[in-house]
């Protein structure tokens, strides 16, 4: 049962640090290399909000939300629209706004241990003789519902259907009206939502690092990677596959093997399905 | 005519002042021409054992300039700090950036002396031969806990005589801990424990060794897991612990991460006590972070000072001055070690009466002082302080124990302010 629960938890978890990244390369087909430093951006931005500004927390998680939004948006609008359609200087374009973000905070002193969010709500429950803190059920409560949401808001709205359309036939859906670069706009501001998301519920287990945000950089190309970019069912499915198998070898072999059979994964998706488990990006030349 | 008048006394002043001030300076010559002291400080300035370091350092030369600097054969000479980053701390950051950071302190910014770091035991190790090759006097006060490094020095004196450390080696910090253990055990009784480590070097050795030498003392080890740096879930090594009814948690992570362990330790309800090397948990502001989660762990310091006792007269004076200049207490056990560095170097250069390292290092072989520690003497052969419990007679390291949001000094006895008080439920 433990290995159950907390590999649930520990899949959820991936699974909200991928998905905003999985958003931006679905709807853009640009790597997000910032998206780790946009994720602790709003851990820091929130607690700046909370502890400096004396705003509620609620507030304070709105609050930074948004303004990460914007700033995403901003990334896109200004930044890497310039560098469109070469991919390397995408990738070295947001990797280095994302270190400049990270290092920023770094050098203006943003390390210690006193850098931690509040859970949302305290104490613990047991669930079939395990015990289990509330913000770890709000985890998993909020990433399901988050993928569904967005789900349906990909399936069901009329922006979703249009960030879907670009995805899949860039050119079929600009003769139907849509602005690829407003839509990246929007894509890269709805990924650093979900980054910033992402950060209120999970780091108020621990405490915010510049470290973290390269960490969950890392975490997200991996789940990505196994899963298989631009496919949602696939976030899901490297998610609890990595999940799973970190709980799985920390009980079974050892809590240092846990970053081995990431790899371990990674190496063996691109080798037997470079796409990854249900992505679709190299279908057809994998056929071939 | 108030205002004219007014500007005319400011005017008589100034011309006062111009007059009299080169008469003051030809006339006062220790005051104005007084070279400085250069000290070289190559830290990892972006992680906390870096910022603590150089904080304890700042303060004690602040300090010591304020009362008219390090006397040297009659003058009165001021200190100075070059502090350069060396990143050896981050993540992927190669040791060449430590030795380029070392090197840099020495030839660009002619630093008499180096203090401080680098902090990781590889970029350090690494650095002897930098120091060795420029024959420049270094006084380690941060990290680097590898035995190698004063071994380096027995061994091959001739070649390494200018390198020096304050912080110690795992090894006494591990024998002490054992006979920590053992005076929990003789005084509570519980002998079941699980033990925890970081996936580096320092802590596998210091893991390693803590289980052989409780296993021999009769202890009943339930577990013994190594975690990478970075890890973000220990839910299944604390459900071990909870199934195996260990009785205490030993973990030994310098990761900053290890802030969930002990939040997941509360929420998980293990009933054990957490009692380690924890160095999250050494920072003051712990307790309102993890709304007293923290709550009756006990905290291993490789040297104590950083929280004041009575029993070290120079811990009171440093942490007075340190809440006063940065408004709250030292953070980690570095902030002392790096305080008292820049005194242990004052007092050899005024014994010394000189900057030249051949005679620095037989005076600093021969350094009998009071430290925010305890006693400092160095081994004469291999550099490295001399520690044992009793601060009267050597260096000394601190377990503290988060009671009330405060950390309370429960070991060793010498200088403990309260007794160890054990959770409710292991009463």
């Amino acid at each position: 049962m433990n290995i159950f629960i907390f590999g649930l938890v520990n899949s959820v978890i991936l699974a909200l640090m991928a998905s905003g990244f999985a958003l931006v390369y679905g709807v853009s087909r640009l790597a997000n290399f910032a998206h780790g430093a946009l994720y602790i951006l709003v851990g820091f931005a929130t607690w700046l909000f909370l502890n400096r500004l004396g705003i509620n927390y609620i507030g304070s998680i709105f609050l930074s939300i948004v303004i990460v939004s914007i700033i995403g948006g901003a990334i896109y609008r200004f930044l890497l629209i310039r560098v469109k359609g070469m991919p390397a200087s995408e990738i070295i374009a947001s990797l280095s706004i994302g270190i400049a973000i990270m290092e920023l905070f770094r050098w203006r002193g943003f390390i210690g241990e006193a850098y931690m969010l509040p859970p949302f709500v305290t104490g613990s429950v047991s669930i079939a003789g395990v015990m289990i803190d509330w913000q770890r059920l709000i985890i998993i409560g909020i990433g399901l519902a988050m993928m569904l949401s967005l789900w349906l808001f990909t399936h069901h709205t009329k922006v979703g259907l249009s960030l879907r359309a670009i995805a899949q036939d860039k050119r079929a859906s600009m003769m139907s009206g849509i602005d690829p670069d407003r839509t990246a706009v929007i894509g890269l501001a709805m990924g650093s939502a979900l980054a910033g998301v992402a950060a209120v519920v999970i780091l108020p287990l621990g405490s915010i690092t510049v470290e973290t945000g390269y960490m969950v950089l890392t975490d997200a190309i991996a789940v990505c990677i196994i899963g298989g970019l631009g496919s949602w069912m696939g976030v899901l499915a490297g998610a609890f596959l990595l999940g799973f198998s970190q709980i799985l070898a920390t009980a079974f072999i050892g809590p240092h093997w846990q970053m081995v059979v990431v790899l371990l994964f990674i190496i063996l998706t691109l080798i037997l399905k470079p796409s990854g488990l249900l992505g679709r990006q190299k279908e057809l030349e994998e056929r071939v | 005519m108030k205002n004219k008048a007014l500007v005319g006394h400011i005017g008589i002043n100034l011309l006062l002042i111009l007059t009299i001030l080169p008469f003051v300076c030809v006339l006062s010559p220790n005051i104005s021409i007084a070279q400085p002291i250069v000290l070289g400080v190559p830290i990892s300035r972006g992680y906390p054992d870096g910022v603590d370091a150089e904080r304890g350092i700042t303060l004690a030369v602040e300090e010591i300039n304020a009362k008219g600097g390090v006397n040297v054969a009659g003058t009165m000479r001021p200190l100075k700090l070059e502090i350069s980053d060396t990143r050896d701390l981050e993540p992927g950051v190669p040791v060449a950036e430590a030795l380029l950071a070392v090197e840099r302190l020495i030839i660009e910014k002619k630093a008499n002396f180096i203090v401080g770091g680098p902090i990781r035991s590889e970029g350090a190790l690494a650095a002897m031969d930098i120091l060795s090759k420029h024959k420049t006097v270094s006084i380690l006060s941060a990290g680097v806990l590898s035995p190698a490094y004063h071994k380096r020095i027995a061994d091959n004196y001739d070649k390494y005589k200018y390198c020096f450390r304050t912080t110690g080696s795992v090894v006494p910090m591990i024998e002490g801990a054992i006979g920590t253990f053992e005076s929990i055990k003789a005084k509570k009784g519980f002998d079941k424990a699980f033990i925890m480590v970081q996936d580096v070097a320092h802590a596998r050795a210091a893991g390693s060794a803590l289980k052989d030498g409780l296993e021999k003392k009769g202890w009943k080890i339930i577990g013994y897991e190594i975690y990478p740096t970075g890890t973000t879930d220990f839910s299944v090594g604390l459900s071990k612990a909870k199934d195996g009814m260990a009785q205490y948690l030993i973990p030994w992570f310098d990761m900053p991460e290890v802030s969930i362990l002990m939040k997941q330790w509360y929420d998980m309800k293990v009933p054990a006590l957490p009692i380690g090397y924890i160095h999250a948990l050494q920072d003051e502001g712990t307790w309102k972070a993890t709304d007293g989660k923290v709550a009756y762990s006990v905290v291993l310091y490789g040297k104590a000072g950083s929280v004041a006792t009575k029993a070290i007269p120079m811990s009171e004076m440093f942490v007075s001055g340190h809440k006063k200049k940065y408004g709250l207490e030292p953070r980690s056990e570095w902030t002392s070690t790096s305080y008292t560095v820049v005194y242990i170097l004052k007092d050899a250069i005024e014994r010394a009466k000189s900057l030249d390292p051949d005679l620095i290092i037989p005076a600093l072989e021969k350094t009998d002082m009071m430290g925010t520690y305890g006693r400092v003497k160095f081994d004469p052969k291999s550099h490295q302080i001399i520690e044992n419990g009793d601060p009267k007679e050597t260096a000394v390291g601190m377990w503290a124990q988060w009671i009330d949001g405060k950390r309370t000094i429960v070991f060793p006895d010498k200088i403990a302010t309260r007794s160890l008080e054990m959770p409710p439920w292991m009463k």
